[in-house]
This record gives structure tokens, sequence and C-alpha cells, in this order.
């Protein structure tokens, strides 16, 4: 028989990450400042540059307008994406803190995660709250509004899968904090937050699908926008399970290796 | 004032050497903070490649200007980077942990022994990359060379002060408050301002970023300077924005200063 | 609020203020003891001397100079060690660090190579000149503060804590230089320390704080009245003050009948250790002793007295 999933430590873990959130509210605005107004703003100012300034009538085939309701919508999602609890778990590995985490009857992995994904789910449903104000001006209905948000949600736990994963490197390597910076700036670029990937020359876009980035971000704001049909939806959702489903696996390898030699270092 | 210029320089060559001293014994970092950075110019430069891949010209910007723009900025980022980058982000524990009474004790002027003190070499190579990057399109983007090239290097001396001048403009609020850290960490948000041309911005905020917050002196009006130079009263305009700086930032440190020491008895 | 402390140094006059009626002057080459409880007002006073804080009210000279101003010159012929924050960094060697204040102190090669063979031999650590501070024991550390903090030969030291958290060897070791660095250079020497034993085997003159008020200046031997002792006795019988007294021929105010309720109670002599022989003889002929301790006054328990005094 297997065991019932034990809730106390996860609802425990969740309560622990609000309270945090709260606490540090100073610098969580100031980070979504950073990582949602300012990005989105200098974007906007791209396209007023190119249309305006420019003069263009389009761009890559989107028009101005188009261009303008993706970069509003994408800042719902793009907030979504991400924490940095890889980083979290880089520096446990790193510091040797990992020890004290490895005696306590918790999946340390996920304990992490769910710490880190409560602040995230309070943004979620504010940026589902403004998304259904936003549908009365742009082209955005409710129930996409929620389908997208369900994507986004599922991209957080592939970006922090993938963090994951490469966190392990810690076991090896004293900098491995570099290789999750390295993947943070190949995400803000991959993930469609910075504009819209299709407008990659076709010849590149090989490039973008190739990671499960472009889920995070482009997919539901593409998705909200009516661009994507149901059936390329379902489609997407079918892609993020399978990333999730492989790595999984990724994650209990690397760190099943990870510990072993962890361990045979004494901790 | 001679005597005292040598002993500056004197102990600035003394820190350079120390670090070097230290960077020998972490050699790996060298080469991971080089990998981050890279990463970090592929992906500004990818961002330009797909605008230009759909637009011949941004704001009568020709691809070849931008990307000369991007090999000055980053030119003018890793110089900062280079000596003074660090430097910020450990005025913040030396305010808070009081080890700035040590320094104040010393006969020198205390900023410029807390300001010189990390030298961090690995931005040695973005700026040997920016370098190449701006001589690699500097042609193409009308920038003539030859002599100009001492332009280029004092061009790179304003980035350089303005980016120290606004850098201590956020981090100076140590001496008031404990969320210090968050306000430094809002001077890197606005940062990416200054990744961008100036020209691109609409009015009030390219207005901002040539005053309140002169992000664009880091780069942007540096390359453009370079290219097709600037207008009379632009010259006059960022000399009086670095002046008023300069004295907000030293009116700032002495009344910092001050509330340092009646909170520190 | 209002209090003027002096310090002289050199033939000349300096007054500084701050604390309260905190007033004091200092000749050179003196060592001076700093005691105080915390919060006694000891590292403000420091502060104060060197310049890092401006006292409210009255005021504060330093051979001349008024500290708060922190001239080039004054800043030059000070140091300021603190036990609890390290100048030196940890990653890099004490050579390195040196060299450093070297340049800071603008010391001429010759004389910096020549007080550094000196200090290092005085404090025997040439062999770890060349090692990363961070891998030195912490007595180790504090030596190479020590040498980091007297290398430009400072007129006035002020010592915060320097041995806080050696072991009693490496204090006593950091207590024998600093003694020989005193002596040797006529450098003015304020310590403040926690540790009594730094006290008395290094000041000849003490300033004790209490709650900001300078309640004793002066040598620690006459607050502890070397060569007195307590001489405690259990008698049989219950003789008062006078009668003692007379049997003993010393004065009364020599003399404490400790004043418990029960039974049996305990007399104590206040008398020259030499007098103890004749003291016991006299007392024998009349009464029969029961118990005997002989206490000889440290300056803890002075200063444990004063610290509970009024509190």
């Amino acid at each position: 028989m297997k065991k019932i999933i034990n809730l106390h430590w996860r609802a425990a873990a969740l309560k622990n990450g609000f309270m945090d959130a709260v606490a540090y509210r100073a610098e969580f605005f100031i980070d979504i400042i950073g990582s949602a107004l300012v990005p989105a703003s200098i974007q906007l100012i791209l396209w007023y540059a190119v249309f305006y300034v420019g003069q263009a009538n389009s761009f890559g085939g989107m028009s101005f307008i188009e261009l303008i309701n993706y970069t509003i919508i994408s800042v719902l999602f793009s907030q979504i994406r991400g924490g940095n609890q890889d980083f979290e778990l880089q520096e446990m590995i790193r510091t040797g803190n990992l020890s004290q985490h490895l005696l306590k009857p918790i999946g340390i992995v996920e304990f992490v995660y769910i710490r880190g994904v409560a602040p995230k789910l309070v943004i979620a449903s504010v940026c589902i709250c403004i998304g259904v104000v936003l549908s009365i001006w742009l082209p955005i209905t409710v129930p996409r509004i929620f389908g997208a948000m369900f994507l986004a949600l599922l991209g957080n736990i592939i970006h922090y899968q993938v963090g994951a994963i490469l966190s392990t490197f810690s076991f090896l390597w004293e900098e491995a904090y570099s290789v999750l910076m390295v993947k943070n700036l190949i995400v803000s670029i991959l993930s469609g937050e910075l504009l819209p990937l299709n407008l990659f020359p076709a010849s590149m876009s090989w490039v973008w699908k190739a990671t499960p980035f472009y889920l995070y971000v482009f997919g539901p704001t593409q998705f909200a926008l009516g661009k994507w049909s149901v059936a390329q939806y379902l489609h997407a959702l079918g892609v993020s399970v399978v990333w999730i489903a492989v790595l999984c696996v990724g994650i209990r390898i690397s760190w099943h290796l990870g510990i072993r030699r962890y361990q045979s270092l004494g901790g | 004032m001679l005597q005292t210029l040598r002993k500056y320089c004197e102990v600035y060559r003394i820190q350079i050497k120390n670090n070097l001293a230290r960077e020998a014994s972490y050699r790996t970092n060298f080469f991971t903070i080089a990998l981050v950075d890279l990463v970090w110019i592929c992906v500004e430069f990818s961002l330009f490649k797909v605008i230009y891949a759909n637009t011949p010209s941004l704001a009568g910007w020709r691809q070849e200007q931008v990307f000369f723009f991007l090999g000055v900025f980053f030119t003018s980022d890793a110089l900062f980077t280079f000596l003074f980058q660090r430097n910020f982000w450990t005025f913040t524990d030396l305010v808070n942990r009081g080890e700035l009474d040590i320094f104040l004790t010393k006969p020198i002027h205390p900023l410029f022994l807390a300001l010189t003190r990390w030298v961090n070499f690995s931005a040695l190579f973005n700026l040997v990359l920016g370098i190449a990057i701006s001589i690699f399109y500097a042609k193409a983007a009308d920038f003539l060379g030859g002599w100009k090239w001492i332009l280029f290097v004092s061009w790179l001396g304003i980035g350089l002060l303005t980016a120290i001048l606004l850098r201590f403009a956020f981090a100076i609020w140590v001496f008031w408050t404990e969320r210090s850290w968050a306000i430094s960490q809002l001077y890197y948000h606005f940062f990416s301002f200054a990744t961008k041309p100036d020209v691109i911005y609409p009015k009030i905020i390219r207005y901002t970023i040539l005053t309140a917050l002169p992000f664009a002196l880091i780069g942007s009006i540096p390359a453009r300077a370079l290219m097709t130079g600037l207008e009379i009263y632009e010259y006059f305009w960022l000399f009086g924005v670095l002046i008023v700086f300069f004295f907000f930032d030293r009116w700032m440190w002495r009344k910092g200063l001050k509330r340092y020491q009646s909170a520190s008895s | 609020m209002r209090g003027v402390m002096r310090l002289l140094i050199k033939p000349s006059y300096k007054t500084t203020e701050a604390l309260k009626n905190v007033s004091f002057q200092i000749e050179r080459g003196n060592f001076i003891g700093l005691i105080g409880a915390n919060g006694a007002g000891k590292t403000t006073l420091l502060k104060i001397l060197s310049g890092l804080i401006p006292p409210t009210s009255g005021n504060a000279k330093v051979m001349n100079f008024v500290p708060f101003e922190r001239s080039i010159d004054f800043r030059k012929k000070i140091s300021l060690v603190m036990g609890q924050k390290a100048q030196l960094w940890w990653d890099l060697s004490a050579l390195d660090a040196f060299d450093l204040l070297r340049a800071i102190y603008e010391i001429p090669y010759p004389s910096y190579k020549k007080r550094l063979n000196e200090l290092t031999e005085l404090l025997n650590v040439n062999r770890l000149l060349k090692t990363q501070i961070r891998k030195l024991s912490l007595g180790e550390r504090m030596k190479m503060e020590l040498i980091g903090a007297l290398i430009h030969w400072p007129e006035v030291i002020f010592l915060d804590e320097p041995t806080i958290g050696l072991d009693i060897l490496a204090a006593h070791n950091l207590r024998g230089f600093l003694k020989q660095f005193n002596q040797s250079h006529k450098a003015t020497i304020i310590l403040t320390s926690h540790n009594m034993e730094d006290i008395e085997e290094l000041c000849p003159r003490i300033l004790i704080l209490k709650t900001g008020e300078l309640i004793y200046d002066g040598s620690p031997n006459t607050l502890t009245k070397k060569g007195e002792i307590r001489l405690k006795l259990l008698l049989l019988q219950y003789p008062t003050p006078e009668e003692l007294a007379k049997t003993t021929e010393l004065p009364i105010t020599q003399i404490e009948v400790e004043q418990e309720s029960q039974n049996p109670k305990h007399i104590i002599f206040h008398i020259k250790k030499e007098l103890i022989i004749t003291v016991l003889q006299k007392l024998m002929r009349l009464y029969q002793v029961i118990d005997m301790s002989i206490e000889e006054q440290s300056l803890e328990t002075v200063i444990q007295q004063i610290y509970e005094k009024n509190n």
C-alpha cells in the first residue's frame, strides 16, 4: 500500500512562504517593479520606436496594437514564471545547510518549491483579476485567462525542475550559481517575455521550440489573446506534462547521484 | 597636493595588487562570471537581431549603429564592474556592521578606501569583448576612428563617472534604512533603460534618463556622440547633470556620515 | 549633562567633553585602563577621543587636536583597535594588508621594514606573515591586527577589548607585548577590557565609568589597598568590637563584626599582611578560634562591588 501523501509539512511550507512574502513586502514589490514594469515598458517603447519614430505599418506581421496587447498580457504571465528557489537549493548544497534538511522527514526539492511558490500563487490570483478587468478592453476572454494561467503555472513547475536539476552541479562545483544565471538569461529571451517569439525569423524558430521555455509566457499569452486554437492549447498542455514527467525523472537521477556524492564526502 | 596624489595612486596600486593576489587563489571564478557576461551580451544582441530581422531601422538607427552602441555600452559597463561594482555592494555591509569606523580613523578619504577595495578582474573579459565589438562595428556605424579613439576613451570615462555617481546615489540610503538592499536593487532595474539607445524612448522617459536618472550617459550618449556628435547644448546639459549629481552625492554623504555618527555612540 | 574631559598628552592640554562629568587628563606615555560595565560609556569615550563622534557638549583634545575634526595629521598619529571589528581582510596575507597600510600612512619603506621586523619579532609571528588571515588562529589574527594598528608608530593608541576571545596564553603574550611597546615607544595607550588581568598587569592608572559618569580615577593599587588583607575569624565567644579593639590594639575602624542575625558571627579584621600573626596571637590569649580564613582584595572583586553598589 502506498502511503497517503502527507499534507502536513506541505501546508506548513506553503504557509511559511506566504509569511516570508509578507515580511519582505518592500523587496517583494520592488522585485515586481523590476521584473514586470521595467521590461514591459522597455518593450512598449521599442514598439513605439518602431511604429511612430520609424513609421512602420506592420512589424513581423504584427500591427502596433497587436504588439501592445501582447506586451501587456505577457506581463500577467511573466510574473508567474520562475522564482529563485533553484538558487536557494544551490546555496543549500554549497554551504552544507542541506545536511540539516536531509534529516527532516520531507522531500527537500519539493519542500523548497512549495515554500517559494506561495507568493507566486498570490500573484497569479491578482493577475487573473487584472486579466478579467482587462478583458473589457482587450481581446481576451475570461475562460481563456484561466486556461492560460493554468499553463503558466505548469511552466512555473517546469522552470523550477530545470533549475533543480542544474543546481545539482553544486555537488561538484562551487560556482554552480552561474549555470543558473545563464539559464535565466536564456529563459528571458526564449520565454517570450522580451518580445513575441513569432518575431524570430522562421529559420530560427526551432531554437525556441526546442526548449520548454516558450510555455512560460509566450504560450499562455498567445492562448489568452486567441492566437492559439483550443487544439493548440491542448497540445501545449500535453507538451508541458511530458516535460514535467521527463524532468521529474531527471531530478530523481541527478539528486540521487548528487546526494550520494555529498554523503560520501561527509556532508 | 602632488604628495597627496602620489599617496592615492600608491594606495590604489596596492589595492589592485592585493586583489590580484586574491584572484590567484580563486581562479575558477573568472571563467564563470565571464561566461554569464557572454550570455548576457548574446541575449542583448539577439534581441536586436530579431527586431532588425523585421525592420531596417529603429528610430533612425541602423542595426550596425545599435551594435556599435552595444559595444560602447558593454565596455563602459565592464569598466564599472571591473573597478567599482562590488565595492558598492560591500559598502552596505561596511555601514551596517559599523566597519566604517576603522576607515574613518585612517589618514585618507574613507570613501576612496571603501570604493577601491575590490577589483573584479573577470569583467576584463567583457571589457575586451566590448572594445572588440565597438571596433568591429565602428566603420559601419559611421564612427571614423583614427585619432577619435581618444574621444572613445574619454567618453568611456564619462560613462564610468556617471555610473559611479548614479550608483552612489542609490547606495547612500544605507545610512537611513535597513532596506537599502532593495533600493540598490532598484538601480539594477532602472539600469535596463541604459541597455537601449536613448533615441528610441518617448520624450518623458528620454528626459528622465538624461536628467534625474541619467542612465543614458552610461552608454547611449557616448555612442551617439561618437557616431553623429551631439548638439552644443547637449554637452552643457551633460556637464550640468554630472555636476549636480556630484554635489548631491557629496551632500548626501555628509548627511549620512552625520547620521552614522550620531547613531553609533 | 555637562562635563569636561581633559586629556593631556605631550606638554599640551586637550579638552574634550562627552558623557556626564567626565573630566581627566593624561600624560604622554601613560597606560590607562578604562573600566565599566556594558553600556557604561567606554566605547563612546573611545569614539569621541578617536574622533569618530563629536561630544554633545564640552570638549576633547588629543595632542592639541580636536579629534572630531579628524585632520590628516591627527589621524596619522592615532590608532584604534576594536577587538570585535577586524581591519585586515580575510583572504589576504597579513603582509599584503600591511603593505596597504604603509601606503595609507605614507611610511617610508626603510622605516616600514624596520618596524615590521621589530613588531613581528616581538610578537613572534614572522613565519605567519604570508599566510592568509583566515587561516590564522584567533590569537595570531589579533597579533596581526595589532601590528597593523601600530605599524605607523601612533602616539596615541585606543584599544577596545583587545584580548576578547583569546585563550589565557595568547592574552598573556599580547599583554607582554603591549607593555613593552608602551615602554619602548612612549606611546600613550588607552585600553578598555572586561578582563581585569589586562588592567592589573598593564595599567598604572585606571578610570572607572559607571552609567556615563567617571567614578574613579587613580591607581588600581589604591583601589584594592594593596598589601591589605581581610582576616576572617569565627570565635567561640562573642566579644564586642570594642573588646576586640582593646585586645588586638587595633583601631576599631579596622574591625568589622558581621551583622547577621544568626550565630555564630564572623569577625573581619582589615589589616596589613605582616600583622596577621601578632593579631592572632593576641586574640588567642582570650578567645578560642573555631575557623579562620584570609582573603586578598582582587581588582575584580572591588570592581564588582562598585558595579553592584546603588544598583
